[in-house]
């Protein structure tokens, strides 16, 4: 606890709410959340269908509002930010993982990887640069000229996660990215994940369902409710013990079904 | 459930599908039955049967019309159909027969077509009186027009109704058979692309094809410049089938062939805004080309009718004038001329009247460019001092030389080189021997009005009086005298031809400039009025159809503009992309259309005389502004797209 306490906090959300509908008849999804992540963390976050997990991770990743409550990133409040602020800080500090993949039909691999680029001032050769060097950690160096419809789910996702790494963001968001993909995809793109995460010191937040998944975590937040029901840390533990650790919280938790390793 | 109940309850609770398809029925019927009733109303039939060139055009006209209306379901049911696809696959997919999803797509259709019929007359019949309004108007006629409710119209409709229903259900039929499960389930989603680069023989192709394209426009454009000769309906098929081949391999190879170029230079650095615009683009290639050929044809047609019919128009009054220099013009009548003379000074009419003695006699111009044709024809000589004395502006030629005066001469050769024909000669024929005088130039205007037989030659006192001497013998030697008259007052002008009324003859050639002015007025009046109809039914089709496409492929894209916006690309970014493929869907196939409607003018033009820039920009104009009121309904509703695909 106390190495991490002497790491830099990348994002700190306080008392954060969220409720969907009138004032009359609304329905709160997430009542007052508190949470810290420190640079380089690999952090999952799980609960049962309706905890508002998936919520909780679009609020932090700007792509909705909170109702209350502020969310810092680096330092900067985006919870004040107007629409165009938050573009411009998602495209520029956020990375994204999405359980579709969410590529864009009409682009190559390479083409997509890049996108994120476009508008800002990275030359071309930088830019190739950075490419093959994410390409080669994502094993998608001979894809570079294929279309999405060309290519597996597995090899999809790695080419999101190209396009989630390509300008060095802060934090890269992940909501179920494994959801989609057979057991053997999903554990060599969890593995991909947690080196990249150490390797390029990136920080990670993912939203899953799957005990698996967060066995790769650093830490795994546990959401009940709308609140932070408990935290597990994984530290020197095996990723077998993690995964057992993570179960039975699970079981405690209740809601959900149990997938087997 | 019977099929039936399943047809009326997928329509009402789909009805926001529909709508699209459902207005693009409506709006067909709408706009024929209109065209009907004008068709069957008493007063424009009446002025049909005055004239056979007013019922040709009418008639043309209306097939004209039944072919945009079925080219234009046919486009917007295939639209239609492929939004549709998955819920086709669905009924498949739960166990119905392709033979009843057939019959309940074809009932929904025949209620769908009949709602739109019953709408379509309503609309049609509000607005036709409206449109005989603008034809009387166009036409200068007076009287309001009464025009009731035309069964007939309603009736003709109906049978355009039963032909579209037909032929949408048998596209239907085909689609239903055609198709299996899996290409219902990814209609949308079947890309023009490869990753595979394309071989060497393939691409060689490609270049050929590409090539030839450019190839069969240019050869079109070129033949247009030249059609008009004796195989002229040969050439002018051969000009519409080259560009319209042309245009298609343009829109299918060479545009494709262009953006792949472009974008294998940017070797994958294609950036948002080519990502918005190329890739798609690039995407769809395949079906688009189809539609871009169709809408830049039809571009093409509308322009180039618009342009003719506003020319006839815009120079009616002067091409009129051109071939009648005078307002009245008598031969040999010397009462008549006389009773007219005093019929105007006691109506106090302002009038200028001059005489001129002329001789007629039967002569050979020679051609230059072919010795061996030799054509008789009438020649009026006419005395040059006798010309400039009554005001015009002509040079007095020397002894033995004549000028002829053609203000239609310009058509008569085309584009051949005046200067290879002229100077030439005059034989005639005096007692077994030839006489024969120099024709030094042919001048593009008339001395005489067009209506009095022979051709103008101009020349000295002296030469007509040898002309006389050496021909009054022949048979076909005639003394004539012309009186001329001009009116400069429009008012008096119109009075006037009222009161020469009794002096024509019965022999169709003494009308008067006046009432020639009017009936090429009417006629080209009635033919604006109808290629304004055609074109407003031409543009609303193909801006409904490019307007429809864009529809389903903003639609199609959402999932795109979705990730965008996650990835951090705000909706005026976005939209920035959007508007540069707007760009290249709108303006590519007007850019092309008026290419081609300018060397279809440049093709019809030689059936008038007067300058028509202005007629041709003025319908370009209009046509560009209406057509931009789809990018804009187009753009509009990618916005509405862009700025709700975040929820």
């Amino acid at each position: 606890m106390n190495v991490l306490n002497e790491q830099e906090t990348v994002l700190h959300a306080r008392n954060v709410q969220k409720s969907y509908g009138s004032k009359g008849g609304a329905q709160q999804v997430l009542r007052g959340i508190d949470l810290r992540i420190l640079r380089k963390e690999f952090v999952g976050i799980m609960g049962p269908s309706g905890s508002g997990k998936t919520t909780l991770l679009n609020v932090l990743a700007t792509i909705d509002r909170t109702t209350d409550g502020t969310i810092l990133i680096e330092d900067e409040d985006i919870s004040t930010m107007n629409n165009t602020a938050l573009s411009a800080f998602r495209r520029n500090k956020l990375g994204f993982l999405f359980q579709d993949y969410n590529l864009l039909d009409s682009l190559t691999v390479k083409e997509n990887i890049l996108l994120p680029l476009s508008l800002s001032k990275i030359s071309k050769q930088q830019a190739d640069n950075e490419f093959t060097a994410i390409a080669d950690v994502l094993g998608i160096q001979e894809l570079s000229h294929k279309y999405p419809f060309e290519i597996s789910g597995g090899q999809k996702q790695r080419t999101a996660a190209g396009r989630a790494l390509i300008h060095q963001p802060s934090i890269i968001f992940a909501d179920e990215p494994t959801g989609a993909l057979d057991s053997k995809s999903a554990s060599s793109l969890l593995s991909v994940m947690e080196e990249v995460n150490r390797k390029r010191k990136v920080t990670i937040i993912m939203v899953t369902h799957d005990p698996v998944a967060s066995s790769y975590c650093n830490r795994v937040v546990f959401l009940k409710d709308g609140k932070i029901y408990s935290e597990l840390y994984r530290g020197e533990k095996s990723r077998q013990l993690f995964f057992k650790e993570i179960i039975d919280v699970q079981a405690v938790l209740g809601g959900d079904h149990i997938d087997s390793v | 459930m019977t099929v039936f109940e399943l047809a009326l309850r997928s329509m009402r609770q789909n009805v926001k599908h529909y709508y699209l398809y459902f207005f693009a029925l409506i709006f067909s019927m709408s706009l024929f039955f209109v065209f009907s009733s004008l068709q069957h109303d008493q007063q424009v039939q009446s002025m049909l049967e005055s004239s056979d060139k007013f019922l040709t055009a009418f008639q043309s006209a209306a097939i004209l019309l039944i072919v945009i209306i079925v080219i234009f379901t046919i486009s917007s049911n295939q639209i239609f159909l492929r939004r549709r696809s998955r819920e086709i696959g669905l009924y498949q997919l739960i166990g119905l027969s392709k033979g009843r999803v057939a019959r309940y797509l074809i009932i929904e259709n025949v209620l769908l077509g009949f709602g739109a019929l019953i709408s379509g007359i309503i609309c049609g019949a509000l607005v036709s009186r409206l449109f005989v309004l603008i034809l009387m108007k166009l036409l200068s006629l007076d009287g309001l027009p009464a025009i009731d409710f035309s069964l007939p119209a309603a009736f003709d409709t109906a049978i355009v109704f039963v032909l579209v229903v037909v032929i949408t259900s048998v596209q239907m039929i085909f689609m239903i058979y055609r198709s299996t499960l899996l290409n219902l389930f990814q209609a949308d989603q079947q890309p023009d692309l490869s990753s595979q680069p394309p071989s060497v023989l393939a691409s060689i192709l490609t270049a050929i094809y590409a090539v030839l394209g450019i190839v069969l426009l240019g050869y079109g454009y070129e033949l247009s410049g030249r059609m008009v000769d004796e195989q002229l309906v040969v050439n002018a098929l051969m000009v519409i089938l080259s560009t319209i081949a042309g245009t298609y391999i343009l829109f299918r190879v060479t545009i494709k062939w262009c953006f792949s170029w472009i974008r294998r230079r940017k070797q994958g650095h294609l950036g948002l805004y080519n990502s918005l615009s190329l890739a798609p683009l690039m995407h769809r290639m395949k079906g688009s080309a189809n539609s871009l050929t169709l809408i830049t044809v039809l571009s093409a047609l509308t322009i180039t009718l618009v342009t003719m019919a506003y020319s006839f128009y815009y120079s009616a009054e002067h091409d009129t004038r051109l071939a009648m220099p005078d307002d009245f013009a008598f031969e040999n009548r010397l009462q008549d001329t006389q009773a007219f003379t005093s019929e105007l000074e006691s109506k106090g009419i302002h009038f200028n009247h001059h005489t001129i003695q002329a001789i007629r006699t039967t002569g050979v111009i020679l051609n230059r460019l072919d010795e061996s044709s030799r054509i008789e024809e009438r020649l009026i000589w006419l005395p040059a001092e006798q010309l400039h004395k009554a005001g015009r502006n002509v040079s007095v030629p020397s002894k033995g030389d004549a000028v002829q005066y053609n203000a239609g001469g310009l058509n008569a050769f085309d584009d051949i080189d005046l200067s290879k024909r002229y100077p030439t000669g005059i034989e005639l024929q005096a007692d077994g021997q030839n006489v024969s005088y120099t024709l030094n130039e042919l001048v593009l205007e008339n001395m005489l009005n067009s209506n009095i037989f022979g051709s103008q030659m101009v020349v000295s006192e002296a030469t007509l009086k040898d002309i006389e001497d050496k021909m009054f013998k022949t048979l076909d030697f005639e003394k004539v005298q012309f009186d001329a008259y001009r009116i400069s007052d429009k008012a008096e002008l119109a009075l006037a031809s009222s009161l020469y009324e009794k002096y024509k003859l019965d022999d169709h050639f003494s009308y008067d400039f006046y009432s020639q002015y009017r009936s090429a007025l009417e006629l080209s009046g009635l033919l604006i009025f109808i290629a304004a109809f055609l074109g407003l039914a031409f543009l609303a089709s193909t801006g409904s159809i490019l307007y429809f496409k864009q529809m389903t492929e903003a639609e199609q894209e959402k999932q795109s503009f979705k990730t965008l916006r996650q990835l951090g690309f705000d909706e005026k970014m976005i939209m920035k992309g959007i508007v540069r493929k707007q760009m290249v869907v709108f303006l590519l196939p007007l850019f092309i259309g008026i290419l081609h409607s300018f060397f279809a003018v440049k093709a019809a033009s030689f059936m008038i005389i007067s300058d028509i820039t202005i007629p041709a920009v003025t319908s370009i104009v209009a046509y560009t502004a209406i057509y931009f009121l789809f990018a804009i309904f187009t753009l509009g509703y990618y916005r509405k797209v862009v700025k709700h695909a975040m929820l």
